[in-house]
């Protein structure tokens, strides 16, 4: 289930705002775009997930496991993403959270099963019945994240999910995401402007704008 | 033998038509069960709404009907809405069955073919109804033709705090001078409210040269020289008035909080009993009594009617008819109900409608029914229109 | 088989409603442009002619009636507005501004009438502020034959309607500031030495000003042709020209009803007027305003004129709660005459009386009102909807705040939608609804239930999409991209994700519209054929009488059943997310 990108561009107005971008990303690797700010990393992302702006059009093609994602709607994609804010809904707790990326229909009792054992592997065990904004920093990106992986994603986007945390917490999560990462063996693409974010022996693409 | 036997036949033609008549109206009554009659009616006042409340009450228990009070802040309103469904060939189900009307929107509707009818002369108790008094006949001069049912008799009286005013006016002229005396404590309602409107008609007969020439219609030629009195009696009383004459009181309604706060030592009604129904219902102090003039005041009464396009017209007639029994007369006539007149004349009644009557309590600040005497005729109706131009041109700038 | 995306059938939304909108108000507008061209049938008249413009503007006192409309209608929307920016001011972030946002909901849910009543009783030459001095400080033992209440000129009417706005524009302004980042601004302006009140007259409100515009407009087209407050606080003669329009509806001579259709058309025509000059007046204002924004002035007169601005805010709205405890007084008393402060002699006659009679109104207020407040609250829903995803602006955006600028793509859609849905408010009612009542008697539709709730959602609609379409289009887009990917369904999203979490402000909005509705007279008037009375018909009835007392029990219960609404919209989400802090905002 590998992710490639086929000569993407992006235009805006009719000049493409980098230079085509060929990616292949298999399963369980994680590829890092780097970049200034403003260089279109973000939109980049948008694109892959199905969520571009009608300001923009789209030029080469997205593959997801070989088929093309061209006129996939987002919702069908099967292509997640994970910000920089954890974006918890506020109004469940964090049991409510997680079992709402939960496709397959199943028991109560089965989906609580499986909400205990991904909670257990964050090192948060009990925190079901917990109130999303009662946690730390730290604690909400990796619920974040389990959230993400329990939908069961074929890839995975990451729009600078660290840059909010302090330094050591940085390192912590880090670590989490990629082995998770590894552990789902998804292909991901990281967008980032810090040099620390990117995983040991990945592959890294620096974005550049097309001059002229 | 020849005169025996006409009237022996006349007998027999009589009792076959009271018959006839009595059949016509049993039948009435039997399609009036079961109807649902739209009253609509002005529902300004509470004890007015009581009123109608419990007589749709006892017509649903004797009769079957059920009434429902549409309250109109304005019965133009329901002209207006009459209207509209005539215009749009509505002749069924009409949204009104029967209104309480009288003046110019009986003109504007009898004009305007709106109303069903001729039917009051059908009602069992229309031969109670006081004949004599010629506003049943005419509604601001226009004939009734039995197009309305009389409901209540209204004459224009005047009342005063008798704390504040030690002798009231007896005329127009009084009433200059005690406002002269006392600035600002007179008012009448703005033209064309009502009250307003009868006001200035009640002040034209007084002053004018020949009070016949109210009953005719309206000569534009002589409008000028005829009502000249009037205009210089109210360019005279105006600075004198209540906030100078620069605000008016929207309706005959508003007066009374203004005489209740002694804002005015002197205000105007239609009902001869209300001052003693409100100082009851502790709207006035005890202190208000009323007054007419030595010439006498401008009396006429109100009605009901049903317009063209009810499909309740039976269950409307039979409340209309019931509204004309003595005993919703008689309570209508009680101060402690509503205190509206009725239209009933007491010598055809029996005695025991009669003691209904003699039963009700005597308001305490009401004037007698000698007191009252005969009231005036309203002017021709379409003095109604020249006199308020005229005083909108001039005071309502 | 064309697959047509679920984006796309959400179109039906702000289509229905659009139709909705221009067929009802063009149908009115045809039945009263008819008339005033002489043409109505039913009273005899097929004459196409001017005859009734020519009558119209001869009407014996028609200039003062225009001049004072105009007055008083332009005065207050002047004042109104200019106070609200100034008040903001001066007081946004202190705590008068918090408490501000508390009391903000009880005070909008007065309805206009019983506002009205309250208040001329209050100012009245025999009203309670004299009583308060009187005979002790004044000598007066009757009341002073002053011009307080109904005057020519139509000033206490203005004021009135200065009162009743404000805290309208209040509300429509603390929705609109969520769409900018005031806290930022704020902090980056006075690092450079600007005040406070500064920024935000010379910044913030000319940032704020596009969002306003319409309700502003709103508030124009309501001050010039108010019926119920100027019948009350207005001159009588010569009165407003909505009151004498009304008058001329409702006179037996039939013949008046084209005079009040050219007279109608006429004040719809000034309403028109009024907007473009206050338009112009922005446009022109971007340009002789930009030296004085851009002085570097660091000092600032409205500093000085702080406490005197706050203080007019508060005395408003002492000012309508006074109004409204007055009614409470009223309701209880039996006799209170000048110049008594409180009533002689007490009761609870009225109060019995009162809630069994309005029994069945209370109902049909009930029903009407939460059935158009439901339907106007899908509809609202439906074409924010609409606006938020028809430009698929999704993720893309790595800093809180900056998807902003894709949320302005939506309001852009949203501005066209925007001119219809406010088309209710600019248009006088007096001026389409008979129109609307006759169409109605020709298709057989008067008199039903659902009509009547048809005729209010014209109203409701509006005022719950202003209410409502600031906070839901600033709603944060990658929540509802980050739920769509996890819940793969766009209406499993919305209903489980996007609506419980805005639950707050739909909530309020459905309060603002069942509000509204609770406070139509004309739509109730015309299109329920005297088949429906609701709380506010009783009570204007019964204001047509002489009793203050039974019409103040009237008019607080009629003020009750928003006030109900606006504490259920704020005590539902405190129940129901008791243990969830982040939905406590």
């Amino acid at each position: 289930m590998s992710l490639e990108l086929e000569n993407l561009s992006i235009l805006k107005q009719g000049s493409a705002i980098f230079d085509p971008v060929n990616l292949v990303i298999r399963p369980g690797e994680i590829t890092t775009i780097m970049g200034p700010s403003g260089c279109g990393k973000s939109t980049l992302l948008s694109a892959v997930s199905g969520s571009l702006d009608r300001a923009f059009t789209l030029k080469g093609s997205i593959l997801l496991n070989g088929r093309n994602m061209g006129d996939c709607p987002m919702e069908k994609r099967n292509i997640g993403i994970l910000f920089q804010d954890d974006l918890l809904f506020p109004h469940m707790n964090i049991g409510g959270n997680l079992a709402f990326a939960i496709q397959e229909k199943i028991s109560r009792v089965q989906k609580s099963q499986i909400i205990d054992k991904a909670l257990k592997t964050a090192g948060l065990e009990g925190f079901e019945k917990r109130d999303p904004s009662s946690l730390s920093g730290g604690q909400k990106s990796r619920i974040s994240l389990l959230r993400s992986l329990l939908a069961k994603p074929s890839a995975l986007l990451l729009d600078e999910p660290f840059s909010t945390l302090d330094q050591t917490l940085k390192a912590k999560i880090r670590s989490f995401v990629f082995s998770q990462i590894k552990k789902m063996n998804i292909p991901a693409l990281l967008v980032t402007h810090d040099p620390k974010d990117c995983p040991e022996g990945g592959m890294i693409l620096n974005l550049n704008k097309e001059e002229g | 033998m020849k005169r025996f036997l006409l009237i022996f036949l006349s007998l027999i033609l009589l009792s076959f038509l009271s018959q006839a008549f009595a059949q016509g109206w049993d039948d009435i009554e039997k399609k009036a069960k079961g109807q649902i009659v739209y009253f609509n009616a002005w529902g300004g006042s509470q004890r007015i709404n009581d009123y109608i409340q419990w007589a749709g009450q006892v017509v649903q228990k004797k009769y079957g009907i059920r009434v429902i009070h549409v309250k109109a802040t304005d019965i133009g309103d329901v002209v207006s809405r009459i209207l509209v469904e005539k215009a749009a060939k509505k002749l069924q189900n009409g949204s009104v069955d029967l209104m309480w009307i009288n003046g110019e929107n009986f003109k504007a509707m009898k004009e305007n073919k709106l109303l069903y009818g001729p039917f009051s002369q059908n009602l069992p108790y229309f031969h109670l109804v006081n004949t004599k008094k010629k506003t049943l006949k005419f509604d601001f001069t226009v004939p009734v033709d039995n197009l309305e049912s009389p409901w209540g008799m209204a004459q224009l009286v005047f009342s005063y705090d008798t704390n504040r005013v030690s002798k009231h006016p007896q005329n127009m002229s009084d009433l200059l001078v005690f406002a002269r005396k006392n600035s600002g404590k007179f008012t009448y309602p703005a033209i064309p409210s009502f009250h307003g409107t009868t006001f200035i008609k009640q002040a034209l007969s007084e002053l004018i040269h020949d009070p016949k020439i109210l009953s005719q219609k309206v000569s534009q030629s002589d409008f000028e020289k005829n009502t000249r009195p009037l205009w210089d009696f109210l360019d005279e009383l105006h600075p004198f008035l209540w906030r100078k004459g620069k605000v008016f009181p929207a309706s005959g309604s508003q007066m009374v909080s203004l005489l209740n706060d002694n804002e005015i030592f002197i205000s105007m009604s239609f009902n001869p009993n209300s001052v003693s129904n409100a100082i009851e219902n502790g709207e006035l102090p005890n202190t208000i009594r009323t007054y007419i003039h030595e010439g006498g005041t401008i009396g006429n009464a109100h009605f009901v009617a049903i317009p063209f396009n009810s499909s309740a017209k039976q269950g409307a007639m039979v409340f209309a008819n019931f509204l004309l029994s003595p005993m919703a007369q008689a309570r209508k006539a009680d101060p402690t109900i509503w205190g509206d007149p009725s239209v009933l004349a007491i010598g055809k009644l029996a005695g025991p409608d009669k003691a209904l009557f003699d039963a009700v309590p005597k308001g305490v600040a009401t004037l007698t029914a000698d007191e009252l005497g005969q009231s005036l005729p309203e002017p021709h109706v379409s003095w109604v229109q020249a006199l308020e131009k005229e005083w909108l041109k001039k005071y309502s700038k | 088989m064309i697959k047509i995306p679920v984006q796309d059938k959400r179109i039906i939304f702000p289509v229905f409603v659009m139709i909705l909108f221009c067929t009802t108000i063009v149908a009115g507008l045809i039945g009263t442009i008819l008339p005033s061209l002489n043409y109505l049938p039913v009273i005899g008249h097929t004459q196409v002619s001017l005859s009734v413009w020519f009558d119209f503007f001869s009407y014996p006192g028609i200039q003062t009636s225009i001049f004072v409309t105009l007055f008083s209608g332009i005065t207050a929307s002047f004042v109104v507005v200019s106070l609200v920016f100034l008040f903001i001011s001066v007081s946004h972030g202190n705590a008068l501004w918090k408490f501000f946002e508390k009391i903000l909901s009880p005070v909008l849910s007065i309805p206009h009438a019983a506002f009205a009543v309250g208040f001329g009783f209050l100012i009245a030459p025999s009203g309670w502020l004299i009583r308060l001095v009187s005979p002790l400080l004044t000598g007066f033992n009757t009341p002073p034959d002053w011009i307080l209440l109904n005057d020519p000129a139509g000033i206490s009417l203005t004021i009135a309607l200065v009162i009743k706005e404000f805290p309208f524009l209040i509300m429509v302004t603390m929705g609109a500031m969520g769409q900018l980042d005031i806290k930022k601004t704020l902090f980056v302006a006075r690092a450079l030495g600007y005040k406070k009140e500064q920024i935000w007259l010379k910044i913030l409100i000319p940032r704020l000003y596009p969002h306003l515009r319409l309700s502003i407009f709103a508030v124009i087209a309501y001050s010039l042709s108010v019926v119920d407050m100027a019948i009350l606080l207005g001159p009588s003669a010569p009165s407003s020209l909505s009151v004498l329009i009304l008058k001329w509806f409702n006179d037996p001579d039939v013949n008046f009803k084209l005079l009040a259709s050219a007279g109608s058309l006429f004040l719809f025509f000034i309403v028109l007027l009024s907007i473009f000059f206050v338009y112009l007046l922005e446009r022109s204002a971007r340009v002789f305003l930009r030296p004085w924004i851009t002085n570097g002035n660091r000092s600032s007169f409205v500093t000085l004129f702080k406490p005197m601005i706050s203080f007019t805010g508060i005395c408003i709205i002492i000012f309508t709660i006074i109004s409204s405890v007055i009614l409470v007084i009223w309701s209880f008393s039996w006799q209170w005459r000048f110049p008594d402060f409180l009533p002689a002699t007490w009761t609870l006659k009225f109060w019995a009386k009162g809630l069994v009679s309005s029994f069945d109104p209370v109902m049909t207020t009930l029903f009407t009102g939460g059935a158009s407040a439901f339907l106007g609250l899908l509809l609202t829903i439906g074409c924010l909807e609409y606006a938020v995803n028809s430009n698929q602006n999704r993720i893309g955006q790595n800093r809180i705040g900056q998807n902003k600028t894709l949320q302005n793509k939506a309001k852009n859609y949203t501005k066209y939608i925007h001119y219809f849905l406010y088309l209710p408010l600019l248009v006088p009612q007096i001026t389409f609804m008979a129109g609307i009542q006759l169409l109605l008697v020709i298709m057989k539709m008067d008199g039903y239930w659902i009509t009547l709730m048809g005729s209010h959602m014209l109203f409701v609609l509006p005022y719950m999409f202003i209410a409502l379409s600031a906070t839901y289009l600033s709603f944060d887009k990658r929540v509802t991209d980050q739920a769509i990917f996890l819940g793969r369904s766009y209406t499993r999203v919305l209903f489980t994700i996007k609506l419980p979490m805005l639950l707050k402000p739909i909530l309020f909005s459905f309060a603002i519209g069942f509000s509204v509705s609770v406070a139509q007279y004309i739509p109730t008037m015309l299109v329920g054929a005297g088949r429906f009375s609701t709380i506010t018909t009783e009570v204007v009835n019964i204001a047509s009488g002489s009793d203050r007392r039974i019409m103040a029990v009237y008019a607080l219960i009629q003020q009750c059943l928003p006030l109900i609404m606006f504490a259920m919209a704020i005590i539902i989400p405190k129940i129901l997310y008791y243990n969830r802090k982040g939905m406590q905002v």
